[in-house]
């Protein structure tokens, strides 16, 4: 089967990151910033969308935004795994005798088992 | 059952953007004459009433600035020539006048009359010839890109006519969450290009849902390894930028992006099925556009069976409330895969709205609920279930093809 040859734009005519933004840009533009309003203030960018002018500042943007989002939902997903997790380690630290404090147990001063307990693994 | 239909378990679409049926593939009318293109008793009259024919000089890059107006009172006087009364009969006479508006510029004006010749888009024109194209598949509202997207996403645009902040209103789910939340789970994911472009589906499933988010190279992978999802939405570029890999330049054709970079993007979304044999045995690609971006087309678009709901005057900007009852301007579709004959040309009516109802048949059959719009939509593959319309069916062939062509690329 004959390869049909597909032309490749020349990048240096074609390319143009100071192109204006186009309406659809701007919309996405606007999504995003919605989007942005609700992540934690430390994720959100310093940009002021009313300022992009270019495809290239458009990008800028988008790019900065998708990627907070994303972490956003990696982060609170981390937290979600290492919250299930706990359970386990508070009974286990529970069981263990806490070091350089004084244990105030009901029975100070009668005499007691000195084996240690066991810890739950 | 029909092989086709046995073998397949991937349906992949690629949207592209703001591109008229006539613009990209009017030019095969003179090589297929089922193809309902571009012939020499169209035209539309100038700001002078001069008759201005179709030409094929559609340049790549350069040529269609500004951007020309698309929004729903632009296409409605594309549509209905500039007759706003009861009753009014559309009639494609609006286009030049509407750009014309744009810049008050008779000659250039003209422009958005041009097409493109065949040779100027090997790409498309060869997967039109080779596969199936469809005469009738139309923009699901004569508006803008995101709530035509959203009706490939959702089967409907919940009453959005514009461009500005869209929020899912219940109960009507995307395709992916029907998909990834089904007994048994199917698979899902939105390609967009990379993160500089991201993706149009922000408010809703980006902002909740993006672990149904991957890269193009990710979709590249996934083909390469044969791990694509059951069903897959690809996005492309949509913004010459700068990246860690170097100068990507935006390949959705939007104007005023450089079209040849768009027919580079198709060929590699091609080309990365084709490549892995188990795949190109087992998937369908359809390659659509959004909308037609204020282009020449001369078919008129049909009415169709209302949504539930209804954009008010102020939304559509021209004084009256829409329906939904009437699709937008047609566009380029074409349905890829080996089991399909060569020169199948599809007269049956489309629209985006056949995307999830057509995932969703396929896929998981009967489901509710869905949009009216969704409902009444046409499927573009059968589901796999006898008993099998073999004259719906367009992946009919008993044996797979060897002779599908391949791309330079």
């Amino acid at each position: 089967m004959t390869i049909i040859q597909v032309p490749r734009p020349d990048p240096k005519q074609s390319m143009d990151p100071h192109r204006p933004v186009n309406a659809l840009l701007k919309a996405q533009i606007q999504h995003l910033y919605d989007a942005e309003l609700k992540l934690p203030a430390a994720r959100q960018s310093d940009i002021y969308i009313n300022a992009i002018k270019t495809e290239g500042e458009a990008a800028d943007y988008v790019r900065r935004v998708t990627e907070a989002i994303h972490q956003a939902h990696d982060a609170a997903a981390a937290k979600r795994t290492k919250r299930k997790r706990k359970p386990g380690i508070a009974i286990a630290a529970a069981a263990e005798p806490r070091r350089g404090r004084k244990r105030t147990s009901p029975t100070k001063g009668k005499k007691t088992s000195k084996a240690k307990p066991k810890r739950k693994r | 059952m029909p092989p086709g239909l046995d073998n397949l378990r991937h349906i992949v679409v690629l949207m592209m953007e703001n591109r008229s049926f006539d613009h990209m593939l009017g030019s095969l009318k003179a090589v297929d004459s089922r193809i309902d293109g571009i012939t020499d008793q169209l035209s539309n009259p100038d700001a002078t009433g001069a008759l201005v024919k179709p030409q094929p000089l559609a340049d790549f890059q350069g040529q269609l600035e500004p951007d020309p107006d698309h929004h729903f009172p632009a296409v409605d006087l594309q549509i209905f020539g500039g007759d706003t009364s009861p009753g009014r009969v559309a009639n494609m006479q609006g286009f030049v006048k509407s750009y014309f508006d744009q810049q008050r510029d008779v000659k250039h004006s003209q422009k958005i009359m041009y097409y493109f010749a065949q040779n100027q888009l090997p790409v498309l024109t060869t997967l039109a010839l080779e596969f199936a194209v469809f005469n009738r598949w139309f923009a699901s509202i004569p508006g803008p890109t995101i709530c035509n997207r959203a009706f490939a996403h959702y089967g409907t645009s919940f009453g959005r006519v514009d461009m500005n902040l869209l929020y899912v209103g219940e109960p009507f789910k995307s395709i992916y969450d029907r998909l990834i939340n089904a007994h048994p789970k199917h698979t899902a994911k939105l390609y967009y290009y990379d993160t500089s472009s991201s993706t149009m589906e922000i408010t809703n499933l980006l902002q909740n849902q993006p672990q149904l988010f991957g890269t193009y190279e990710q979709f590249l992978r996934d083909c390469r390894k044969g791990t694509l999802p059951d069903y897959s939405f690809v996005e492309p570029n949509y913004s010459d930028h700068d990246s860690d890999v170097g100068a990507e330049l935006a390949n959705d054709q939007h104007p005023d992006h450089n079209v040849q970079a768009g027919e580079l993007f198709i060929a590699s979304v091609y080309n990365a099925i084709k490549q892995n044999p188990k795949l190109w045995a087992s998937t369908a690609l359809l390659v659509v556009y959004d909308e037609h971006g204020g282009i020449y087309d001369h078919v008129v678009p049909p009415a169709c069976p209302p949504d539930k709901f209804t954009a008010p005057p102020n939304d559509t900007g021209t004084g009256a409330e829409f329906k939904f009852d009437r699709l937008g301007v047609r566009v380029p579709a074409i349905l890829i895969s080996p089991w399909i004959p060569k020169n199948t040309v599809v007269d049956r009516t489309f629209d985006h709205a056949s995307i999830p109802a057509t995932v969703t048949k396929f896929f998981l059959g009967d489901y509710s609920p869905r949009s009216p719009r969704e409902t009444n939509a046409d499927v573009f593959i059968e589901a796999n279930v006898a008993p099998v319309d073999p004259t719906r069916n367009l992946l009919s062939l008993d044996n797979m093809r060897t002779d599908c062509p391949d791309f330079g690329v």
